[in-house]
């Protein structure tokens, strides 16, 4: 958890790397068995040329770095809004990085707006997105 | 459960899928923590839970032939904490439906709820249907 809430604050990285066994463990857990996930021939076909993670297995990434940061403020009350730019694809390497851009307080509450963005090995923008936590003003 | 009846054609806004829903059991839990290689903290992360309602979306669209359905974009708020094992309920409605050229979007509203009927998340998610 962060010690410290203030502007700027960068969160730890989240480093993970993407694996079809990962995808398809995935799949399983949540139920969502497209085909352009877990069916190598017909994804191949596909103007995506092959298997895809599914966007959640990344948000999942961004979640887990808003979970270190914030604890429980993230798990109860976070809000989120992310946009998919680019597959993920087996064999990648997402690096999941975010900072707090802003904190504004509503009385006695404090929210904390943060930027994320996940990016393959090769730099490329996965996702990206905003997120917003609330939190008590004695933490900062 | 998946609505197989209604066409893609017949999706419009305001449609409301049939309720899904879902016993957030321990091994659940645990299967959805080995896939995204974290560990858990005693709650049902809630993006796990989010991840039936995507299933559940992605289930319940009647796709047309040769099209493959691509998540956006996403926007969440989580309400309260849920523990393992409890059961939840997902309602999905078609919010807009916009095609341009040869791409579809769907955005859906979702929300989920506890047992007690308590708002436990909500969002909305788009999803690209390039035919």
């Amino acid at each position: 958890m962060l010690t410290e809430i203030q502007e700027g604050k960068a969160f730890d990285s989240v480093v993970k790397h993407i694996t079809q066994e990962k995808i398809n463990l995935y799949a399983e857990a949540s139920g969502d068995f497209n085909p352009i996930h877990i069916d190598e021939s017909f994804a191949a076909k596909t103007p995506l040329g092959g298997t895809i993670a599914h966007g959640m297995l990344s948000l999942a990434y961004v979640s887990e770095m808003m979970t270190s940061a914030f604890g429980r403020n993230w798990l109860s009350e976070g809000k989120l809004r992310a946009k998919f730019k680019e597959p993920a694809h087996p064999g990648d390497t997402l690096t999941i990085n975010g900072k707090i851009d802003c904190i504004e307080q509503e009385d006695d509450v404090s929210y904390a707006n943060c930027s994320f963005e996940c990016r393959n090995q090769k730099g490329e923008m996965i996702v990206t997105g905003e997120t917003i936590v609330k939190f008590s003003s004695d933490k900062k | 459960m998946p609505d197989r009846a209604i066409s893609y054609e017949e999706l419009t806004p305001g449609y409301k899928f049939p309720p899904t829903t879902y016993e957030l059991s321990d091994s659940f839990v645990s299967k959805y923590l080995k896939a995204v290689d974290s560990e858990g903290d005693g709650f049902v992360p809630p993006l796990a839970i989010t991840a039936c309602t995507i299933a559940a979306t992605t289930k319940s669209i009647p796709l047309p032939p040769d099209t493959i359905a691509i998540h956006a974009s996403q926007e969440l708020e989580f309400f309260k904490m849920v523990p393992i094992g409890a059961t939840i309920e997902c309602y999905i409605g078609v919010l807009q439906k916009i095609t341009r050229g040869k791409m579809s979007m769907l955005i859906l509203e979702l929300e989920v709820f506890d047992k007690g009927k308590e708002k436990v998340q909500s969002g909305r998610a788009t999803i690209a249907l390039p035919t």
